[in-house]
Parts: structure tokens; C-alpha cells; sequence
């Protein structure tokens, strides 16, 4: 295959200043690779075994949705905002009706529309999830019936030379729980792709937990795409881990559509040499009561590169919606480029956005400390990595996953097998 | 004494060019423990970090010879594995570093100390319950969230582990409750007896060094050494506190400043035969005897 670019990924809501270059990222896959389907799906028959698809359980939100706006008497939206998107620019002849940037306008077109598949989207974009569609050749879907405690583990991998993909719906009916884990591994030495694209639907009261390991070697290319749909009550939690590979995309967005739906986002991750990890995460409040929660914490070394955008839109109607999200970077040497973009989008009065970031170096008197102890400042800049590395051991969900992060381990940290055991 | 295994020789530090310790000499023999005490910014915590070759401090005159060697432009990690300790008396937090996964980098690399995973956490947890100190803890990121008497057991719990040849403990006591201090008391006994090691304690409690078997005491005043003495000298001080020492330096600097050419005012390298004889009249006049070997 021809090498591919695949633009503006992962890109931003609301876009800020283009010569920060932030609001989105390309992504370049590898010339030469040889498409291949390095993909296990550990389920049981009762999940694999079904006529659900992501599309209907949509369907059957919307039709849930509509009902409840046609008896909603108040649903006629005459405000300023909903004017302007509806009608064209009356110019200076109506001065009440203001002027919406085409962010505003297809923002509140869709808050009026109430189009849940129209609305449906994944972290890192169409383009990617395109290309990871075509190179699953297919996608699965995974179906928890009704009450149902499920778990899954998906394993994406290729070799050097490959690219490999995985395309996975996951739906949960309601009261139905799942854990879910997701490793996108490759210990190639010349370049490999690896990825994922996922929907979920959780259904009313659900409980979906997703635990996501990415543990390429500084060779590859990995791309983990996911897409949320929430219903009324449903709760999830993801947790992204993101090790190793030399570009990482991580991209979630959610529709909190349901009242009193509530995601927790956990991100992990650590980066060295040359590597670059970009994340970007929309979660968009629509229900009510609606509840979000960011977290990320991270290691950068040697000359690496981060981006995260977090995008919490509290949409008009989510009336007591609650966002937080908050970001702790550690700087482990001085030559790496770190960029966070916390962002926090509100057409709604009753809502509560909290962000907030911490990025530090370590401070000269951490290192006097360490150095006291008997450690250099390499070894100091090390220690963190390897901690990030051993807290990702410790809470490794399979087996599996855990020899991977070993296996990445020694490769940048002497002996750590052997000091972890 | 046998020779010295810390040598400290005219030693004068500063920092941001202002000079903190003026002319220091100070030797400690391998298992001697000293005491060094003296009023609040007298500069002993500086002492220490010089010591240790803390990049905040600029050594301008004189040398540190520990084991035999020059150590006085080594690097501190290095003067660590040469067998230095310091234990501090604030301990820096660390988030993102587990404690246990500190305590083995710091072991690891070290002759005679290098442990296997299990060798290591039985070790560490034996440490741990020598000093009371909940498991819990090595899992726990680096000083966060500890408490200050969790703090000074950590680096207590440091200095068995490491068993240095020369600990340098900068006032480990201060701020803790009774248990936490008889803690590191029995970890400071637990160290003599497992390496007969030096110690150099920084203290302002005279308290804790009841258990402990001193061999000379030090007073700091404004940077300068201006006392040694055997033991004796600690419940004296204990009694009669640092005014002293403090007046009698000020009278010095001032004589000084009198007597010199003007814009050669220094205080002189070492005061102790003047101090020494000062301390004596206070004694002789209203405070307790103390004779030559230290009995009152």
C-alpha cells in the first residue's frame, strides 16, 4: 500500500488559533505496509451470538427521544440563537437575532435537529474510522442482552511490514454490564500499523467498563478510535493506557444523551525519545443531570510530543450536566514539546465545567533529593518512567496485557522484568 | 582519633554570593557520632547540604575528604554511593513515583546491596516493621500525603536500607510526637549496630540523643564553628540554650570590625579557644560545672 495521510484527525469542536497548530493532527501510515486482519475477539456466545446492531439500538433511542419532544410542550425553541440557525441573516433589520459563526450554527442546528445517528461521532474522525473499517474488511458487533454481566477481550496486532485493524459495535441493553478490554500491540521493528475503531451504545442503567492497553514498540503506528452513546442512567468508564509506539491517536467522544448518564475517562500514559501521543476527547452533555469526569496523567522524556484536547460541551437543555477535566504532565527532561487544550463549551445556565491542569518538570530539589539517595539525574528522569510502567503491570487486566507492558519494560528500562517479579 | 573518615578543611560556602558557612573544620572518625547543634540559621541544615554537594551551594575555599578521598567537587549521587547519607528535615514528595519502586532504584547498582524482587520486599518490609511503619505505604507515591512523622520514618527506613558509612540526619526529629521520636531513635540504634556507621546529627533536641552514645558536640553560630566539646557539653546547652555563643560571636564580629582597616572586617576562621573560654566563665559563674571529662 501507498503511504496515506489521513487529515485532520482527532480534531477539535471548536477550533482555536490554526498557528498553534492543536486543533487537529494527520496522521501518517507508512508506505509499503501489506494489509492484514491481526485480529482475536475473546467473547462468549451469548455476546457474539445476535441480531443487535448499533444502528437499531439508535433507532430505538430515537424513537424514544422524539416521543418524549412531542410531549414536551416547551419544545418550540424560540430563542435568539435558535433563530438565527434556522433562518438566513436579516441584517440590520432584525438586531435581536445575532450572528453565528458555522460552529455556532451546525451547534445549535443539531441541538434543535435531536438526531442521535446524525450526531453520532468518534474521537479521532471519519477519515480514520474509514480506514479502519476498511482494514477489519467488516465489523462485529457485541451484543449484552438485557441484564446480562458480560466480559470481552479484543486483541489487535501485526508484524513489521503490516497493518491491521479491528472494527467493533459493542451494544448493551439495559441493566446489562460489560467489561471490555482492547490491546493494540506490536513489537515490530520496522513500521506496523495497529488499530481500532469502536461504537458503543449503552443502553438505560447499563454499566460498560473498557480497559484500553496500547503497547506498540517506537516503530509503530497506532490508532484507537471509540465513539459513546449514553442512555438514561447508563454509566461507563474507560481507561486508556497508552505506553509505547512512535505516533499513538487515542479518540473518544461520547453523547451523554440520556438524563443522569455519567462517563469517567482515565488516561495513562508516558512517552520517550521521539515518540508522539495526541489524544483527543468531546463529551457532550445532552441529558440532564448528565455527569463527566476527564482524568489524565503523564510522563514525557527524551525529545517526545503530546497533545490533548478535551472538549466538554455542555449543551443547551442539560440542565444540573457537570464536567470536570483535569490533566497532571510531568516533564522528565527539557527538550519535549507538551500542548494540553482543556476546553469547556456551554449554551446551558444550570451547569457546572471545571478543568484544570498541572504540567511540571522535576524541581531541582527532587533531584537533590534522588541524587542523595544515589541516583543521577538520567536515573531520576528514568525512575518515572519506569513507575508509570510498573503502575501499568500492577493493573493490568489480563495476562496478556501484563506481558506486553513487561515486554515494552525492558526494552526501556534495565532489568525490569526481573525488578518487578 | 583514628583518621578521619569525614574531613572537612577551611571550608567556605555561599549561596547567591552570600557567604553561609565561614571556615569550617570539622573531622568525624568511622563510628563516631557527632552532634551538631546551634540556634536557628546558624547555617548547620547548609552544612549538611554542602556536605552532600547540593549544586544551590558554592563551595569557595577549603576541601571534604570522605574515605580517603576528595570528594569536594563530586556529584551528590555520587557521594551517595561513596557511602554518604543525608537524611533531611523536610523530605521532597515525589508524586508519580511509588515508594518502593524509589527505595529500589536507590538500592539498585549498589555492592552488597543489590537484591532480587522478593529478597528486596521482604527486606524492605522488615525495615518497615522495625520502624512501625504500615506496608501500605511502599505502594504509596513518594511523600505524598504522608505525614510529617511518616516522612521521617521513610527516611529512616532509607538509612537501614542503604547503611551508608557516614549519615548525616538534619534535625530527623523535629516536629515528631513522643512514639514517632522513639521510633527514630531505635532506627538510629539499629543503624550503629548494623554498620557501626558515623553519624553527624543536627538537632535542636537534646531529647533525642538521651540513648545515644556521643562523641563530640559542635556549636554553630552565624556559620562558624565556635565549640567542640565531649558530651557533657549537651546538657549544658540544654539548660542554658545558645545566648551564649550568640553574644560572644557578636562581640567578637564587633571587635573585629573595631580592630580591623576599614572594609577588612572578617570574622576570624574559628572561634573556639575564644568561646571555649568564655564558656568556661559561664560555667564557673551560674551555670553547672563542667570538668575536663565531661562529669557534672
Amino acid at each position: 500500500m501507498d503511504s496515506l495521510t489521513i487529515r485532520n484527525a482527532s480534531a477539535m469542536p471548536a477550533p482555536t488559533w490554526s498557528w498553534l497548530k492543536m486543533n487537529s493532527v494527520d496522521i501518517e501510515v507508512p508506505e509499503g505496509l501489506e494489509r492484514t486482519c491481526r485480529v482475536e475477539i475473546e467473547a462468549s456466545e451469548a455476546l457474539t451470538d445476535n441480531m443487535k446492531s448499533f444502528e437499531g439500538a439508535l433507532a430505538e433511542l430515537q424513537g424514544r427521544q422524539n416521543e418524549a419532544r412531542a410531549a414536551d410542550s416547551a419544545a418550540t425553541d424560540d430563542r435568539a440563537v435558535a433563530r438565527a440557525a434556522r433562518g438566513a441573516d436579516q441584517g440590520a433589520a432584525d438586531l435581536d437575532t445575532p450572528a453565528l459563526s458555522a460552529y455556532e450554527r451546525s451547534a445549535v442546528l443539531s441541538e434543535l435537529a435531536g438526531d442521535v445517528a446524525r450526531d453520532f461521532e468518534t474521537g479521532v474522525g471519519t477519515n480514520a474510522r474509514s480506514y479502519l473499517n476498511f482494514l477489519a474488511g467488516g465489523t462485529v458487533v457485541l451484543a449484552a442482552k438485557e441484564g446480562a454481566v458480560e466480559e470481552a477481550a479484543i486483541r489487535v496486532t501485526a508484524n513489521a511490514g503490516e497493518t491491521s485493524g479491528a472494527s467493533i459495535d459493542v451494544v448493551c441493553a439495559p441493566d446489562s454490564e460489560l467489561k471490555l478490554t482492547l490491546s493494540l500491540d506490536s513489537d515490530a521493528a520496522d513500521p506496523a500499523f495497529v488499530g481500532s475503531t469502536l461504537r458503543i451504545f449503552a443502553g438505560a442503567r447499563a454499566r460498560v467498563d473498557i480497559v484500553v492497553y496500547v503497547t506498540g514498540s517506537d516503530a509503530v503506528t497506532a490508532v484507537e478510535d471509540s465513539g459513546f452513546v449514553l442512555d438514561e442512567g447508563a454509566r461507563v468508564s474507560v481507561r486508556h493506557v497508552v505506553l509505547g509506539g512512535k505516533f499513538t491517536a487515542t479518540g473518544l467522544a461520547a453523547d451523554l444523551r440520556g438524563d443522569h448518564a455519567r462517563i469517567d475517562v482515565d488516561t495513562s500514559y508516558l512517552a520517550g525519545g521521539t515518540e508522539q501521543r495526541d489524544f483527543n476527547y468531546v463529551i457532550r452533555h445532552r441529558g440532564r443531570k448528565t455527569v463527566s469526569n476527564m482524568d489524565a496523567n503523564g510522563v514525557l522524556t527524551g525529545t517526545s510530543k503530546k497533545c490533548l484536547r478535551g472538549t466538554i460541551d455542555l449543551i443547551h437543555g442539560a440542565k444540573g450536566a457537570e464536567g470536570n477535566e483535569r490533566e497532571t504532565v510531568l516533564l522528565a527532561s527539557k527538550g519535549v514539546d507538551n500542548k494540553t487544550i482543556p476546553s469547556i463549551l456551554c449554551d446551558e445556565d444550570d451547569v457546572a465545567g471545571n478543568h484544570g491542569a498541572t504540567i511540571g518538570h522535576v524541581r531541582p530539589e527532587q533531584l537533590f533529593y534522588a541524587a542523595c539517595r544515589g541516583l543521577s539525574q538520567e536515573q531520576t528522569e528514568a525512575l518515572f518512567l519506569s513507575a508509570k510502567l510498573e503502575e501499568a503491570v500492577l493493573t493490568a487486566p489480563t495476562d496478556e496485557i501484563r506481558t506486553n507492558v513487561v515486554r515494552l519494560g525492558n526494552q526501556i528500562v534495565p532489568n525490569f522484568e526481573e525488578e518487578i517479579a | 582519633m583514628s583518621a578521619p573518615l569525614l574531613s572537612i578543611a577551611g571550608l567556605t560556602a555561599s549561596v547567591d554570593e552570600k557567604t553561609i558557612l565561614h571556615g569550617i573544620d570539622l573531622d568525624v572518625a568511622a563510628g563516631e557520632t557527632h552532634v551538631l547543634m546551634g540556634p536557628n540559621g546558624a547555617g548547620k541544615s547548609t552544612m549538611g547540604h554542602v556536605i552532600m554537594g547540593d549544586p544551590v551551594y558554592t563551595v569557595n575555599e577549603g576541601s571534604i575528604t570522605f574515605d580517603g578521598q576528595d570528594i569536594t567537587e563530586m556529584s551528590t549521587d555520587k557521594r551517595s554511593r561513596a557511602g554518604l547519607f543525608l537524611s533531611f528535615q523536610a523530605p521532597v514528595e515525589i508524586p508519580g513515583v511509588p515508594l518502593s519502586s524509589f527505595l529500589r532504584a536507590s538500592v539498585a547498582g549498589r555492592p552488597g546491596l543489590e537484591m532480587k524482587g522478593k529478597e528486596f520486599r521482604r527486606r524492605v518490609k522488615e525495615l518497615a516493621a522495625e520502624l512501625d511503619m504500615d506496608t501500605a505505604y511502599l505502594n504509596r507515591e513518594l511523600g505524598v500525603g504522608f505525614s510529617g512523622g511518616e516522612k521521617k520514618k521513610v527516611e529512616m527506613l532509607q538509612l537501614l536500607l542503604l547503611q551508608p558509612k557516614l549519615a548525616i540526619l538534619d534535625e530527623t526529629d523535629s516536629g515528631l510526637d513522643v512514639d514517632a521520636l522513639g521510633v527514630v531513635s531505635r532506627g538510629m540504634d539499629a543503624y550503629r549496630k548494623a554498620t557501626d556507621g558515623s553519624l553527624v546529627i543536627i538537632t535542636h533536641n537534646t531529647r533525642i540523643l538521651e540513648h545515644l552514645k556521643v562523641d563530640r558536640v559542635h556549636v554553630m553560630v552565624n556559620g562558624h564553628i565556635v565549640r567542640e566539646d565531649d558530651a557533657s557539653l549537651i546538657p549544658w546547652i540544654d539548660a542554658n540554650g545558645f545566648d551564649s555563643f550568640e553574644r560572644e560571636a557578636a562581640e567578637q564580629l564587633s571587635e573585629q570590625s573595631a580592630d580591623a582597616p576599614a572594609g577588612s572586617a572578617r570574622i576570624p576562621a574559628n572561634l573556639g579557644a575564644g568561646m571555649s573560654q568564655s564558656l568556661r566563665s559561664v560555667l564557673d559563674s551560674d551555670g553547672p560545672v563542667c570538668d575536663a571529662n565531661g562529669a557534672q
